[in-house]
């Protein structure tokens, strides 16, 4: 089920109506009713997949009470801790990365005159698989370093993995944060309901409006690059960072907006990445909930910084290029998340981001961290490192004004009109802590109005998927 | 607190349905007065075409054919009904049950595309630039039914005009049709000539929905007595087999005229007259209407 899709307009309703019928002092009740929803939610994309999350769960959280068994000994816990996540990366091994290293390894030999014939599974990719994995993992880990005590209410638990605002898209939870919320009785508070149902608004239309208007030129272009010269290219790949930042940063907001209508808060999952002025910036506003995780359980394993200069530019390279491989098994992910890592080397070489800009040098670091982003889009969007190639070259070498149709350039028009709302107030509220310039109820409600109308007369409500789905 | 949310809520939705209405009527009134392309494409649908010869397609029709050319060799009255991007035969048909609950023209034709028998990921998605005219012709709304957007277009008459909203605002204050004709619009001379013909992927699936839905519609022509032609007008694609070949013999079994150009490979030498491998801009459509009036009419003639 989509957030964008009438079905989930009409299943949030109810589930919410059920949810706050039940006396918030039976948590219990309540947890299990989130849990059904949660699963049925899931199992709308297909229901054999629910299998999956059900067998995460319990390989975690058995391997989580093992380790807390009072008697048990640092080796044990080592090693339930490595059962579990090599149990979890091996399933997200199999479904997420096989064709990817099968396909790899054949091209390999094929260069080197051999050929061998690796039989291919033809797995669909269960939605959201290494959200819901790193969650789980995430959890193994911090009850193996004793930062949180294993969860021994099974139900709880496995609401804590499965909970649907957050299930197939982030953002990724720390069962520091979220279990204990989930033991906790919530009112059906006003406010929070106000709140969510205001950023579940804003949160609609980053995503209907923005990304899904840009996605319309931007997929036009990069299905099919060899009719687009360097202007077009040029212009989708300045278009794609929005749409791409408007659809994850959109079902973010949809996602923290529906958990806080039921009286859940979830992590910031965004915060304006494109006002940054490094790339170490950017990465401490894009998708935070991902790369605090990669920093916590894989960077910071690593050495982080403590080991001198060189491994850590190592430790950077090898998160950044692990993270790459997290978005999508393509060599392209591989390539954009080791640009990331050599930017960040680069930065941390030449000291750039250690200080606040100001005036014209914030302006120069600013200019070039976008452009610097907008090229690592680029590999991000395209379908292979040739495609990627051929954008690079249209736009280095074939550079004239973009060939628009007027068709196409309206939908351009209206996608810049809605960026430049988008960043506006984005810019705006941020600065003013996300609140409105008035603090009037109605004010606030009639911009709630005009923004579902604004949306339905120009968002794109054909119910397509979030690119992060993906992963 | 709950009595509260309850109220606000409700407060919400009322205004919503309020300002949906009035923007509705505020958008229905821009679609009335924009020089855009569709409006007023749509407003001849409402308001009944009139022409002998109607002719209905995607973009392909709507720039390759000159009504006025086509007038003055057939000696009827021609209208292009063809709108860009309307994509498959449920536009088309949803076209036609509009033009003929007005008028019954004596002669239709349908400039046909592969994309009019096979499968495609999104096939309704073309019918949404048709919303505004939803409750306007109760077959008609059928379609939008089959496309699961009836409901939507029910609730909100703001999302009748979702389409094309941009387009007809921008109408308003750029006048595209100061060049049309009779529903045609000329596509400019583009800046390159387009290379040579380019190969095309030879279309071997079959959507039996869209099948059915051209028998519909050469059904329909036949009760009212109309006479159909199909048309692949010239694209500068090659392709290594029969790509109309479900078409043609759904033509042949109906006894419905078929006239491939694509296939004749008309103006493969001629990539002068196209705009891209799929158009032809305004000289190259002047040149084929000529060619292609002096053919209809020896049909309309048997």
């Amino acid at each position: 089920m989509l957030f964008n899709s009438i079905s989930f307009l009409l299943f949030f309703p109810v589930v919410c109506a059920l949810y706050f019928a039940i006396p918030a002092s039976r948590v219990r009740i309540r947890n299990g009713l989130l849990l059904l929803a949660s699963y049925y939610f899931y199992m709308n994309w297909e229901p054999a997949y629910a299998l999956l999350l059900m067998a995460s769960t319990i390989v975690t959280w058995g391997a989580a009470i093992a380790m807390d068994w009072r008697s048990a000994g640092n080796r044990y816990r080592r090693w339930w801790v490595v059962v579990s996540i090599v149990l979890n990366l091996a399933v997200l091994a199999l479904f997420k990365y096989y064709s990817f290293l099968t396909d790899s390894l054949s091209d390999a030999l094929q260069m080197t005159g051999a050929t061998i014939r690796i039989p291919s599974l033809h797995l669909l990719l269960p939605v959201g698989i290494s959200f819901y994995i790193f969650q789980a993992v995430g959890y193994t880990i911090d009850v193996f370093r004793g930062t949180v005590r294993a969860e021994r209410d099974f139900a709880t638990y496995a609401l804590f993995v499965s909970f649907f605002p957050q299930l197939v898209a982030g953002p990724i939870e720390r069962s520091g944060r979220l279990l204990p919320q989930l033991r906790e009785e919530h009112h059906a508070d006003y406010d929070n309901v106000m709140a969510g149902l205001r950023m579940m608004v804003w949160g609609y239309f980053m995503k209907l409006v923005v990304a899904d208007r840009c996605a319309l030129y931007v997929d036009a272009v990069f299905n099919n690059l060899p009719m687009h010269n360097g202007g077009s290219c040029l212009l989708a790949s300045l278009l794609f960072p929005f749409q791409i930042y408007g659809d994850f940063a959109g079902y973010s907001l949809i996602a923290i907006g529906t958990a806080r209508v039921l009286g859940f808060r979830l992590m910031d999952n965004f915060r304006c990445p494109y006002l940054s002025c490094s790339v170490g910036e950017f990465w401490h506003r894009w998708h935070i909930s991902l790369s605090t995780w990669f920093r916590d359980y894989v960077y910071i394993p690593l050495g982080g910084n403590r080991l001198g200069r060189s491994r850590q530019y190592l430790n950077l390279l090898l998160t950044f290029t692990v993270s790459g491989l997290w978005h999508g098994a393509n060599w392209t992910f591989v390539c954009w998340g080791t640009f990331h890592g050599l930017l960040l080397c680069m930065e941390k070489r030449l000291g750039i981001g250690q200080r606040q800009y100001t005036g014209l040098s914030r302006l120069c670091h600013w200019g070039t961290t976008f452009l610097l982003i907008c090229m690592g889009w680029v590999l991000f969007r395209a379908a292979t490192l040739h495609d990627a190639r051929l954008v690079y070259a249209a736009i280095f070498t074939r550079m004239s004004v973009p060939d628009l149709s007027f068709a196409m350039f309206t939908e351009v028009f209206t996608a810049l009109v809605a960026i430049t709302v988008m960043m506006g107030c984005e810019i705006y509220l941020s600065r003013k802590f996300r609140q409105l310039p008035v603090s009037r109820h109605a004010v606030r409600l009639s911009a709630m109005v005009m923004q579902a109308a604004v949306i339905l007369l120009f968002g794109v409500l054909g119910g397509d998927q979030f690119i992060y789905f993906q992963f | 607190m709950k009595r509260r949310l309850f109220y606000t809520l409700l407060c919400i939705l009322l205004a919503l349905f309020l300002v949906d209405r009035l923007g509705g009527m505020l958008m229905s009134q821009i679609a009335r007065h924009t020089q855009d392309v569709l409006g007023p494409k749509l407003r001849s649908l409402d308001e009944g075409i009139t022409a002998d010869v109607v002719l209905m397609g995607t973009s392909r029709c709507h720039h390759h054919y000159v009504p006025s050319i086509l007038s003055d060799t057939l000696g009827m009255s021609v209208y292009n009904a063809g709108v860009g991007g309307s994509d498959n035969i449920f536009s088309h048909y949803l076209v036609l049950r509009h033009v003929l609950s007005h008028h019954t023209p004596k002669v239709i034709c349908l400039d046909v595309m592969t994309s009019d028998f096979a499968p495609e990921t999104a096939p309704f998605l073309a019918l949404s630039y048709f919303a505004p005219l939803f409750g306007h012709c109760e077959e008609a709304d059928s379609l939008f039914m089959l496309a699961g957007t009836y409901w939507r277009y029910k609730l909100s008459h703001l999302y009748r005009y979702n389409a094309k909203a941009a387009s007809n605002i921008l109408g308003l204050v750029m006048n595209r049709q100061k060049d049309a004709e009779e529903g045609y619009m000329p596509l400019p001379k583009p800046a390159q000539v387009p290379l040579g013909p380019i190969k095309e992927k030879l279309v071997t699936g079959r959507d039996t929905l869209k099948l059915d839905y051209l028998r519909r519609f050469i059904g329909l022509c036949r009760n009212k007595r109309v006479m159909l032609v199909f048309v692949v007008s010239p694209r500068l694609t090659i392709v290594e087999g029969n790509q109309y070949k479900a078409l043609k013999a759904i033509a042949q079994e109906n006894g419905v005229p078929f006239l491939d150009y694509h296939g004749q490979q008309l103006y493969h030498n001629h990539p002068e007259y196209f705009k891209d491998a799929l158009h032809l801009w305004d000289e190259g459509a002047r040149v084929f209407s000529s060619r292609f009036a002096s053919d209809l009419r020896q049909l309309v003639n048997q």
